[in-house]
């Protein structure tokens, strides 16, 4: 018999509380203007259970927009590692969200098989920033009950619910939450606080059994990436095609930044003193490098592979200097190449591109396209 | 802290031994690492780092930013690691202003790096084009050092101009040593008599059997490619085509995802590849 367990509605904000105790509490709330965001939660009652199922992105929490890296005082010999070691749980993710954060673990962890290193064949290659923040996350997904209109993850096997993968994971069942645990990070935070919980009823399995049914009856969009995948790999969609996708697309870098599966970056290095906030002239760090406390930092921030400069080398040659080429790449990337590394696609169908996209040339309308008009 | 902890993006230190004016904008840098450096692989001896020709460092300056550079010493036959660096960008020309005794810093090494046994028993050419003769260098004295398993070796080597013809030294000691070497520059000038021209133009002066040598090309993309088909034109078979690819990278260790191409991280999975993977992996793709 499996051990989920019930959590009375009316427990919940005591239980967060003490999770809070021990670790920072991070939430979707809403912000300024009507939006969602997650942030660290402050009141308890601030966290918004009735957002979105996809509006606010986690990802930045374990893969901050700008990541300090290394901090170093020009006229000092070593380096500072600003490895980020803070204790977090991410109350309110959803399925879609965390199917992505299982997957960039994936990309972030991964050895490359092929030819890698001829030299040193045993080398790891594991990010450790990424892993820091992500081993000291711990994670509470709600599942969805009410998907969004733009919400395709039922097609992309990445929700409603999710079977595995999860630290905890909440259905909400009216007057409770119906939970599960799949981690052991996840057993820990529901066993300290046990006497909170109830064991599950057979009642309790068949509610959350009907629930599950009825939100996969709510999902307005069926798309199938799998076929769109395969007409790509037969040669069907042809570079005029690709060619009209890049017209309609104003490289503001809005679907990268929003995926929850997107993961480049780039690396740059800053200058700044201890009095000035402003950041001293690059050749002055130089020249007076060993005075003053100039310190350098090494940070790494988000990029978008539909930006021009994103692949220019140094003397200016742009290899992928066509628009249609950065387009492409880009779907063939979460189409043809993970499924090929990973085996799954790079898109959890959160619908976020859907939203943002101002060309609307987001993955379900363009899979869309290829299922209608290419035959 | 410097590399004894795990994180990857860990540079460690290295001090220049000497910093030599090259001409034409390239500098050249001989460095030597200072433990604490990153482990040593098993056959690293004597505390130096263990790395096979045509791999890359990313090279740091503090403050300017990190670039991917090759190596173009080799393991066994210099003590120090050598890089020729070219002024291209910003954090090159930063690298340039570095003297004597300066501390530089130092990732790596990365890459697949070349694998010289494609070549064993076979011709070898070697085919440059401008600073691409600094990673082939490496390979180059490598293959020297081993020639007993090798064939005869070849250099075809392309210049802008006389005064852009790098490692003059070397190629008067290679040539010495039997290699035999063909230089051609684009414009001549009064003191040149040697062959004018690209290199696809003089592999005629290669005297080997191309359809069983094997080729190891560098240069500028476009010269690559027409080499790369001009010598299939002439027999030699895809896999034995071995080109060295290079591409912004900002990791090193294909995370970053700026040397994306095709479904090639070249970071990782290169920058060495045979022609054969370049046509079948989409290297120059999508």
């Amino acid at each position: 018999m499996k051990k989920d367990l019930i959590l009375n509605k009316n427990y919940l904000s005591y239980w967060l509380r003490q999770l809070r105790k021990e670790m920072q509490l991070i939430g979707p709330m809403r912000g300024f203007k009507g939006d969602f965001v997650f942030k660290s939660i402050g009141q308890i009652h601030e966290i918004s259970l009735d957002c979105p199922a996809s509006a606010p992105l986690p990802k930045e929490f374990v893969f901050p927009h700008v990541e300090e890296m290394f901090e170093k005082v020009f006229s000092e010999q070593e380096i500072k590692d600003l490895q980020n070691n803070d204790k977090r749980i991410i109350f309110g993710i959803r399925p879609c969200d965390m199917s992505a954060i299982n997957l960039i673990d994936r990309f972030y962890s991964s050895k490359f098989e092929s030819s890698y290193d001829l030299a040193h064949p045993n080398r790891k290659s594991e990010d450790s920033y990424y892993m820091a923040r992500r081993r000291n996350t711990v994670f509470i997904s709600i599942g969805c009950n009410n998907p969004d209109p733009t919400c395709f993850c039922n097609s992309v096997g990445t929700g409603p619910f999710l079977e595995s993968g999860f630290d905890v994971q909440l259905t909400d069942l009216g007057d409770r939450y119906f939970v599960q645990t799949g981690s052991k990070a996840g057993k820990t935070i529901t066993n300290s606080y046990r006497y909170l919980f109830e064991e599950a009823q057979r009642q309790d399995y068949d509610d959350q059994y009907e629930i599950m049914l009825s939100a996969l009856t709510k999902f307005e969009k069926r798309i199938n990436l799998e076929e769109t995948r395969q007409k790509i790999l037969a040669g069907k969609v042809r570079d005029s095609f690709w060619e009209w996708v890049s017209t309609r697309c104003f490289e503001c870098g809005g679907c990268v930044y929003e995926c929850p599966v997107c993961t480049c970056f780039n690396i740059v290095e800053r200058t700044e003193t201890d009095k000035s906030p402003r950041p001293p002239l690059r050749a002055m760090a130089f020249t007076k490098g060993g005075q003053g406390g100039i310190k350098g930092k090494r940070i790494r921030i988000w990029d978008t592979c539909f930006f021009k400069g994103f692949t220019r080398m140094a003397g200016g040659n742009i290899p992928a200097e066509k628009k249609v080429m950065r387009t492409k790449r880009w779907w063939f990337h979460k189409l043809l190449y993970y499924p090929e590394q990973f085996k799954r696609f790079g898109c959890v169908g959160c619908g976020r591109c859907t939203i943002t996209c101002p060309g609307r040339i987001d993955i379900a309308t363009i899979s869309q396209k290829i299922k209608v008009e290419i035959k | 802290m410097t590399g004894s902890n795990n994180n990857i993006y860990m540079p460690f230190k290295a001090v220049i031994e000497e910093a030599i004016d090259m001409g034409c904008n390239v500098k050249f840098f001989k460095v030597i690492p200072i433990p604490p450096h990153p482990p040593l692989s098993k056959g690293g001896r004597g505390g130096f780092i263990d790395y096979i020709p045509g791999q890359f460092f990313m090279v740091s300056q503090w403050g300017a930013g990190e670039a991917p550079i090759s190596v173009t010493s080799t393991r066994g036959l210099q003590r120090h690691i050598e890089f020729a660096i070219k002024k291209v960008g910003a954090v090159t020309t930063v690298l340039h202003k570095l003297k004597k005794s300066d501390t530089i810093w130092l990732r790596g090494p990365y890459g697949n790096g070349f694998n010289a046994d494609a070549a064993k028993k076979r011709d070898v050419v070697f085919i440059a084009g401008g600073i691409g003769i600094v990673p082939l260098r490496s390979l180059i004295n490598f293959i020297q050092m081993h020639k007993k398993q090798y064939g005869k070796i070849f250099l075809l080597y392309g210049a802008k101009n006389p005064s852009e013809i790098l490692f003059k030294e070397d190629l008067k000691a290679w040539n010495k040593k039997g290699i035999e070497i063909t230089l051609t520059v684009d414009v001549k000038d009064e003191s040149w008599k040697g062959n004018t021209g690209v290199v696809t133009g003089h592999l005629d002066r290669v005297k080997t059997d191309f359809k069983n040598a094997c080729s190891y090309i560098c240069g500028p993309d476009i010269m690559i490619e027409k080499t790369m088909k001009e010598l299939t034109s002439r027999g030699m078979p895809d896999r034995q085509i071995i080109t060295t690819l290079e591409a912004r990278m900002k990791c090193g260790i294909g995370k970053c995802g700026q040397c994306y191409h095709g479904i090639e991280y070249i970071c990782t999975n290169g920058p060495v590849y045979t022609y054969e993977e370049i046509k079948k992996r989409r290297v120059y793709g999508p």
